[in-house]
């Protein structure tokens, strides 16, 4: 990377880690709900818009995420963010098995398949007193943490998230894997044919969506300090993270960012600004999400990034030079460009 | 008089463009065969004409009117009928209903359901029979049949002989006799220069989006044709 | 005999699922589009039922079926019209369902706003409790009804897509799209008229469903996932598989309810995930 990119990075660091002594709680909360929005946001976007799966029951990992760090930490009698990590590999783990049986449907039958799974998960758990039940349960363990600590730990935690979710993505579409999912995206017959897994590398997307949401779900909910079936298992998380995917732009890094900002701002306007209870504004997002797909379905980015010729966390690859150079005549007889009709027959072909 | 009648006719799919200038004229009752290699814009060519191209310029007259800016429903209504590439029966009707949908938007004239059993007569005997349980041929013949049941003034025929066994193919242009006696124009497209050509009155050669040769059928030579066809 | 009288009970629920799912079925048959606001428009008429019902008290609940029906048409004409008929044409296979989506989040927070959250009903008065008698088995007649009215709504269904030319072009539209154009057929006004027919038919299971249980606006959810449910263990497109996977969820429910009050729809969605394990193209195979 190049200077101003590292000093940009340092500088970066440097804001987020003195920020708690710069800015109030609520803001410092705020700002970790942002945070952990657009890591959930970027795993929706991992799905949708590379791997060519669209989840509608995303809050399953997210509230999965939540019941495994409040059990843990309450039974091994430690403060929550040392059993931080047991939340995404749970939730991988879960992901890992429920892909078995969810694959085996297609599109819009994946999406409300795991919606499926999601309303299962939240009535057995609602159903289950051990675990809380329909009232759900605190978060006494908390106390174990020096409270001047609990909200920059936080703030802190939920950065390294949301940077986590954007740097490992790219990094994830940057590689092997990243460039086979984009195949299966496009076309996943076409990848198939040239020997693509389509399976295993829907598979791998899956679970890491699952360990990220349920990651960022763990944090989120030790923030409330209180989780129940109610609010682990809404719906509406799902809701966000497709509202922010569809309107920054799916299928792009830089598309989650602009759309949790955007999400936020339209937030604060309406419910703060106009005060408007949160019915309306979810009111509001619906109808930009709806115009967003009417009007622009690549969402706002790549819009945007037409407009500033920034190519920020482009991961577009340089296609290899051309084997043979053609010739000038032959590229006049051959057409304007490749084309998906077919072009030029030799002689004796049907 | 002239039935059909186009000028320097360009179309695209998106940004790319597949025919260049096509100038071309069927007169009343006659039989014209458009052929070509492919990919040389046949297929385009025709959906051009009844309106399932949306980005098409140039002049297309049918009958005196213009109709290069025409949605397809409304183009089906003027007398233009199409045996589409690849048949593209209604797998979830049977025979004589897919019969019946070519007769919606019907104009008076001799080709009515028993008309066309008369002129297919195993269609007839499996008139409740699924497409998927007929042969390529007979499913051939449910095609043209229901392009028929709207009494075309013009009739487009795509590629009506592709994958049959010759003999089949010979039954299919047999019938052609039957639909021209009825006073139908045809536009033969073909792979099969010798067939179509052979069945024509005029032929056009299409090569990479443009016409290559046109003249009599009778008068072509294989070397002229094979020039146009190959662009050789 | 209170498990057979549970299973007959599950039978007749079910006839009910089979009529959520149907409009579902419909749609994806014909346009390939999964309506995520179909449980919306659900509720929507269960609270145009009970706005109706304050208009017009002396009216039976039962009597107000046809006008809300009606009502739920020209909504699903105007929707298709307005908004999903602009995506119904995109390559894209998600476009048409993240739509429907948005619409679906607007028309519940909508619905909260103008109705409030309190679950509501729908009074059949004594009719809800009338039961017939077979012996010792006792069956309610307001299910049975239901049933009945399932059958009659599901066998017109065919027989309008079978016997008529409306149900022609309908199928033809569904299996090429651009065909149907040559034989002057405007597919956008077909699938308007599919919409609005598959709401129409929502409408109905919509308000015999708030006459069974309570609903808010947020019952859409539940709704949804059942007439998808049925949509999919039934096959994805055959009707007949649509009412016996209607049947399969309801007899699962209210046994599932007998052995486990606080069920909920809990084993009605395992047998579905079960079913989608074992043979995930529906129980039934066919054709619509």
């Amino acid at each position: 990377m190049t200077v101003v990119r590292w000093s940009l990075v340092v500088l970066g660091l440097l804001v987020v880690v003195s920020a708690p002594w710069l800015i109030g709680e609520g803001a410092q909360r705020f700002l970790s709900e942002a945070m952990l929005m657009l890591a959930m946001a970027q795993m929706w976007n991992l799905l949708a818009g590379y791997a060519g799966l669209v989840s509608m029951g995303q809050q399953v990992f997210v509230g999965l995420g939540a019941y495994c760090l409040f059990f843990a930490s309450i039974s091994l009698k430690v403060a929550p963010f040392w059993v931080l990590p047991l939340a995404p590999l749970l939730c991988a783990a879960v992901a890992a098995v429920v892909a078995l049986f969810m694959f085996r449907l297609r599109e819009a039958y994946f999406a409300i398949g795991t919606w499926v799974f999601s309303e299962v998960v939240s009535l057995l758990i609602s159903k289950t007193e051990r675990l809380g039940g329909e009232r759900g349960v605190g978060l006494p363990t908390a106390r174990l943490v020096d409270p001047r600590w609990l909200e920059p730990l936080t703030f802190w935690i939920s950065a390294a998230i949301a940077v986590a979710s954007v740097a490992g993505t790219y990094a994830l579409l940057r590689s092997r894997v990243g460039l086979g999912l984009m195949t299966v995206r496009d076309n996943d017959v076409a990848a198939a044919s040239i020997g693509v897994d389509v399976w295993w590398n829907r598979f791998i997307a899956f679970v890491i969506a699952a360990a990220g949401c349920g990651l960022a779900g763990a944090v989120s909910f030790t923030a409330t300090l209180y989780v129940a079936p109610g609010f682990a298992f809404d719906p509406n998380w799902v809701v966000a993270m497709m509202i922010i995917v569809i309107i920054g732009g799916i299928g792009t890094l830089e598309g989650p960012i602009l759309g949790v900002i955007i999400y936020f701002a339209l937030r604060e306007a309406l419910t703060v600004v106009f005060g408007l209870s949160a019915g309306w504004y979810l009111i509001g997002l619906g109808i930009v999400a709806i115009a967003a797909i009417l009007f622009e379905p690549d969402g706002l980015w790549p819009m945007l990034r037409g407009r500033l010729g920034a190519d920020w966390l482009s991961v577009r690859r340089e296609p290899p030079a051309p084997a043979l150079e053609l010739s000038a005549a032959a590229q006049a007889a051959g057409g304007v460009r490749s084309s998906p009709t077919e072009f030029g027959a030799t002689p004796g072909d049907r | 008089m002239t039935l059909l009648e186009v000028q320097a006719l360009d179309a695209f799919y998106g940004d790319f463009q597949a025919l260049f200038g096509i100038s071309l004229e069927v007169a009343d009752g006659e039989t014209v065969a458009v052929i070509g290699a492919n990919g040389a814009g046949k297929t385009t060519f025709l959906n051009c004409l009844v309106g399932l191209i949306d980005r098409r310029r140039g002049q297309i007259r049918f009958a005196g009117e213009p109709i290069v800016g025409e949605p397809a429903e409304r183009i089906s209504r003027l007398g233009l009928s199409l045996v589409p590439e690849g048949r593209l029966l209604f797998p979830s009707l049977n025979v004589e209903e897919n019969l019946m949908m070519g007769a919606l938007n019907r104009r008076p004239g001799a080709w009515t359901l028993a008309r066309v059993y008369e002129l297919f007569p195993v269609l007839g005997e499996r008139r409740r029979q699924r497409p998927d349980q007929l042969s390529g041929g007979q499913q051939h013949m449910v095609a043209i049949g229901r392009a028929l049941m709207s009494n075309p003034k013009l009739l487009l025929c795509d590629e009506i002989s592709l994958g049959l066994a010759p003999l089949v193919v010979d039954q299919i242009y047999e019938s052609l006799g039957s639909i021209r006696a009825e006073g139908a124009s045809i536009v033969l497209v073909e792979q099969d220069v010798k067939r179509a050509a052979g069945a024509a009155d005029r032929v056009y050669c299409l090569l990479k989006g443009r016409v290559t040769l046109h003249g009599q059928a009778r008068g072509m030579g294989l070397d002229q044709l094979s020039r146009a066809y190959f662009g050789t | 005999m209170i498990w057979v009288e549970t299973i007959i009970n599950g039978v007749l629920y079910g006839g009910l699922y089979g009529l959520l799912g149907v409009g579902l079925a419909l749609i994806v048959g014909v346009m390939r589009v999964v309506n995520l606001s179909h449980g919306e428009f659900i509720v929507l008429s269960a609270f145009l039922g009970v706005s109706l019902v304050g208009v017009v008290p002396w009216l039976h609940p039962l009597a107000l079926l046809l006008p809300v029906a009606l009502i739920a048409f020209v909504l699903g004409f105007v929707l298709q019209a307005v908004l999903i008929n602009r995506v119904v044409t995109r390559p894209d296979p998600f476009a048409g369902i993240l739509l429907t989506f948005g619409v679906a989040v607007v028309m519940r927070n909508l619905m909260v706003e103008v109705y409030g959250a309190d679950p509501r009903h729908l009074q059949a008065g004594r009719l809800a409790q009338a039961s017939a008698g077979i012996g010792d088995l006792h069956v309610g007649v307001l299910p049975l009804l239901i049933l009945a009215l399932s059958v009659a709504l599901f066998t017109g269904l065919q027989l309008i897509l079978t016997r008529t030319r409306f149900g022609r072009i309908v199928r033809a539209t569904a299996d090429h799209r651009d065909v149907v154009r040559l034989m002057g057929v405007n597919p956008g006004r077909v699938y308007n008229l599919v919409m609005g027919l598959s709401l129409a038919l929502a409408s109905v299971a919509g308000m015999l469903l708030a006459i069974r249980a309570s609903f808010t606006p947020y019952s859409g959810v539940e709704r949804l996932l059942v007439a998808f449910e049925v949509v999919v263990l039934g096959g994805l497109g055959t009707f007949w598989g649509a009412m016996l996977g209607g049947i399969a969820l309801g007899v699962a429910e209210l046994v599932g309810l007998r052995l486990d009050p606080n069920a909920g729809p809990l084993y009605a969605h395992l047998l579905f995930l079960v079913g989608v394990l074992l043979r995930p193209n529906g129980l039934f195979r066919g054709r619509s």
